[in-house]
């Protein structure tokens, strides 16, 4: 009896120490994840200021307020179009990028290095980088598309409400798909080999490979690639903000945007509160998803 | 993986690898371009500049308050970089080797934090820094960043710690060490590819930050690179293409830097995290 009560208290004891090792962690988790996040939600019922102390409860009036806004369907549908695109574009052109620098060819261990290296360059740069490619008078792309033949002149790609979006998304394309194909060239490196080459000598070509053999050993791999990438981009704010500030005429305003210009330059946080809690909504559907696999 | 010998693989492999070499390479060919020309020149679209100069770096350095804002964003992401990983540290192991109630809401809880939106945590967090009079100070930079860090960071190590034999814990205990020093001199020093891991993910993060701190620094000599970027570019030194384009290559000397060097530590940490011996 009294060596089970000994282990006992030392048992206790242990779970003590753990819990004690996750308190750092907890408080600050607290403070700056799980405590902003549910006050933000309480704040998007009142209407909350930057510029006065103080505050009154309005109930639902945000919410009433943005859904009777005419210009929130475009935001949403901005959203809409970069995130569709923004994990489109960069997932398919990392799956044939990594499929290419998989082909074990001289160099392309270097390409592979290089690719990666875009990666991590902050999004500010970036957005340089764009910028200027996009300029609507020296940008070289103007200059390619006018040698081309394809324009006649020069188009202002970032100054068009019919344009900027687009041109964002290409930079958040060129951000990503190092990402992906990283990801993916994993995956390929750890499809098993021999099946491959038994799949051939039953007379399957490289279609067949691919479909057959490579694809269902990677599914899991890409289902949770585009997840990550689908939340990545709702998130998006660093490439928007840089580029075109939302504009012209709100083109590039995305709930992520509308958020920050709601709370800081307009200054009305209940406002941005309701908004950033539909938002939340929206990731949440796709989080359910990440939550269900990443725990199983 | 692919047999390379059918015409249809050659003709997909060449269309594509064009199509995407150009796309990945060139824009970074063009940002090197543009920093090696003179004022002048940046409207020449020749492929090889005319008169290359390394004058726009020395320009950018000497001139602009650059150097300022890349070692604010090294004291801001350096010291985030270390904190968030020791406490990433302690609650990972906490939930790898120890079993007490409420452990798995806890880790359900970090894991659904990754998804919560960084602009939404951030209207409570601008209070809060404002509340606690830390705006405009590095600290509220610090402790923002540790949201990107935090719930990611305890789970990565969580897992990796995962690995490691609950027999090495066991031979310390014998030898009479403590949890911590278990922790210190046992643990930690066999789990540095994903302990580094963390750390390069939480420098790299906060060094790229715009969101953060765009909103939480004021004083133009506490900025960090991206709004120090953005105010001086879209200021002072608007249309300076070449000067942009040579500090958009110095903001990523840095974190390029870093990144090579521990790559094969980042990706060993990333998939095995094993341990060997």
């Amino acid at each position: 009896m009294k060596t089970v009560s000994g282990t006992n208290r030392y048992a206790l004891k242990e779970s003590r120490i753990g819990l004690l090792l996750a308190v750092p962690a907890l408080i600050v988790f607290s403070l700056v994840v799980l405590y902003p996040f549910v006050n933000s939600i309480i704040m998007s019922f009142t209407d909350r200021s930057l510029l006065r102390r103080g505050f009154s409860w309005v109930g639902i009036q945000n919410y009433v307020k943005i859904f009777s806004d005419p210009n929130f369907p475009q935001v949403l549908k901005n959203t809409a179009v970069f995130v569709l695109l923004g994990t489109l574009l960069p997932f398919f052109g990392g799956l044939i990028w990594a499929i290419l620098l998989n082909q074990s060819f001289r160099s392309s261990g270097i390409l592979r290095g290089i690719t990666l290296v875009c990666w991590i360059i902050p999004s500010t740069a970036i957005g340089f980088i764009w910028m200027w490619i996009f300029h609507g008078h020296y940008g070289i792309l103007n200059h390619i598309f006018i040698t081309l033949g394809i324009s006649s002149q020069n188009i202002v790609w970032l100054g068009r409400p019919d344009t900027a979006l687009y041109s964002v998304v290409a930079a958040k394309t060129w951000q990503t798909l190092p990402f992906a194909m990283a990801f993916i060239l994993g995956a390929l490196q750890a499809v098993n080999l021999e099946t491959i080459e038994s799949a051939r000598i039953d007379g399957a070509g490289n279609l067949r490979v691919f479909w057959y053999v490579v694809l269902p050993e990677i599914q899991n791999v890409l289902t949770m690639l585009i997840l990550l990438m689908v939340i990545g981009s709702i998130q998006h704010f660093d490439l928007l903000w840089v580029m075109t500030e939302g504009g012209p005429a709100r083109a590039t305003t995305t709930l992520s945007i509308e958020v920050y210009n709601k709370a800081f330059l307009s200054f009305r946080l209940g406002e941005a509160a309701s908004v950033g809690t539909i938002w939340t909504g929206i990731l949440m559907v796709f989080g359910y998803f990440y939550l269900r696999r990443k725990t199983d | 993986m692919f047999d390379s010998r059918p015409i249809g693989f050659k003709i997909f492999f060449i269309v594509f690898f064009v199509i995407l070499a150009i796309f990945v390479f060139f824009p970074l060919y063009w940002m090197f371009n543009t920093s090696l020309k003179q004022a002048a020149d940046i409207f020449d679209y020749r492929f090889i500049p005319r008169n290359i100069t390394l004058g726009n770096f020395v320009d950018v350095v000497t001139n602009t308050k650059v150097p300022l804002f890349m070692k604010n964003s090294l004291i801001v992401a350096g010291s985030s970089c270390i904190l968030a990983t020791f406490i990433s540290a302690y609650a990972g192991y906490s939930f790898s080797k120890f079993k007490y109630r409420g452990r798995r809401l806890l880790m359900l809880l970090f894991l659904s934090a990754q998804l919560f939106p960084y602009a939404i945590l951030l209207l409570t967090i601008y209070q809060i820094i404002n509340f606690a009079g830390l705006r405009d100070s590095y600290l509220s930079l610090v402790l923002a960043y540790i949201t990107f860090t935090l719930p990611i960071g305890t789970l990565t190590l969580k897992n990796y710690f995962d690995q490691i034999p609950n027999s090495i814990i066991e031979s310390g205990k014998i030898d009479g060490a403590g949890t911590l020093r278990i922790m210190h001199s046992l643990i930690f020093p066999i789990s540095l590819p994903g302990l580094a891991v963390i750390a390069i993910y939480s420098f790299i993060w906060a060094w790229n930050d715009v969101l953060y701190s765009l909103t939480l620094i004021t004083s133009s000599e506490k900025r960090t690179l991206a709004p120090g970027l953005i105010l001086t570019y879209f200021g002072e030194f608007q249309s300076s293409w070449n000067s942009m384009m040579t500090a958009a290559i110095l903001v990523s000397i840095p974190v390029a830097v870093i990144f090579i060097l521990s790559q094969k530590m980042f990706i060993q940490g990333l998939t095995s995290g094993a341990v060997k011996g």
